[in-house]
């Protein structure tokens, strides 16, 4: 019973934790690592193609941020949604379960709104 | 080796559009619906039991998508920005954002649906089934028409 109330706790916090923390992460661009398909490479934290290759053959050197946003904000959920889930039943409170899902509708639309830039370009 | 992934990515995500869809629907029709009719037939499924398939489709589909996505960004992308589809591109990065929130919504979603039907948390369970069913929606068809842009094998 006692597991089974940490884990709900632990879920519930987790999603709503991850959505705020990715679009932190989207934000400011705080990738834990950085993916280059084409060179088979991946450097820890947030690395610009021109960073790995003269800027002139940047397009030689895609760089992929997705994968490191997302880990960035899984660890940080993951940190604090088991420091909830352990939190002596005492110190816990309750708090409305509409939040698991309205907290990331809005990281949803913040999303969208961090991406709006792309349709600004002309083709 | 890419285009088997995607297909095989493709097959897996039209079964989880198609559970969700199912679920959803089942969620949000109302109870007084005629029992012998196609939509009571359909809401009589039990629902609960998409719930499991839906989190191992969604795990597996958003897998083979961040597979294929390597593929994507060497092959692909270059050619889509040198076209000037930037719309497409757009709407690809808020599915890849779409995608990752939804996923870690999942432990909350089978939660919900592991609790009795009429529970305090039912609003709960059909307002993240629904995120989660829009947020397939959405990947389903952007990554459609991002791949019909240059077709297949282009």
């Amino acid at each position: 019973m006692t597991s089974s109330l940490a884990f709900r706790r632990f879920a519930f916090v987790f999603g709503p934790a991850f959505a705020v923390l990715y679009v932190i992460a989207l934000a400011y661009d705080l990738a834990l690592f950085t993916v280059y398909p084409s060179l088979g490479i991946v450097l820890a934290g947030t690395h610009r193609s021109k960073d790995a290759v003269d800027p002139a053959m940047g397009f030689l050197a895609p760089a992929m941020y997705w994968y490191g946003w997302a880990a960035t904000a899984a660890l940080g959920a993951l940190g604090f949604a088991l420091a909830v889930a352990l939190l002596p039943g005492r110190w816990s409170f309750r708090l409305w379960s509409g939040w698991v899902w309205v907290i990331p509708l809005a990281a949803m639309t913040a999303c969208a709104y961090l991406t709006l830039p792309w349709f600004r370009l002309s083709p | 080796m890419a285009t088997t992934l995607l297909i095989i990515h493709g097959l897996v995500a039209v079964a989880l559009l198609g559970a969700t869809t199912h679920q959803t629907l089942a969620t949000w029709i109302p109870t007084r619906t005629r029992p012998d009719s196609f939509v009571g037939r359909f809401r009589t499924v039990p629902s609960a039991a998409f719930a499991n398939a839906i989190v191992l489709l969604y795990v597996a589909s958003a897998l083979l998508g961040a597979v294929v996505y390597l593929y994507f960004r060497v092959d692909v992308r270059p050619g889509l920005e040198r076209g000037g589809h930037w719309p497409a591109l757009g709407f690809f990065d808020i599915k890849e954002h779409f995608v990752s929130i939804g996923l870690a919504l999942l432990p909350a979603y089978w939660i919900c649906w592991q609790q009795p039907r009429g529970s305090e948390l039912a609003p709960t369970r059909a307002a993240l089934t629904t995120i989660l069913s829009c947020i397939v929606w959405w990947s389903f068809l952007v990554g459609h028409i991002v791949n019909n842009i240059r077709g297949f094998g282009a």
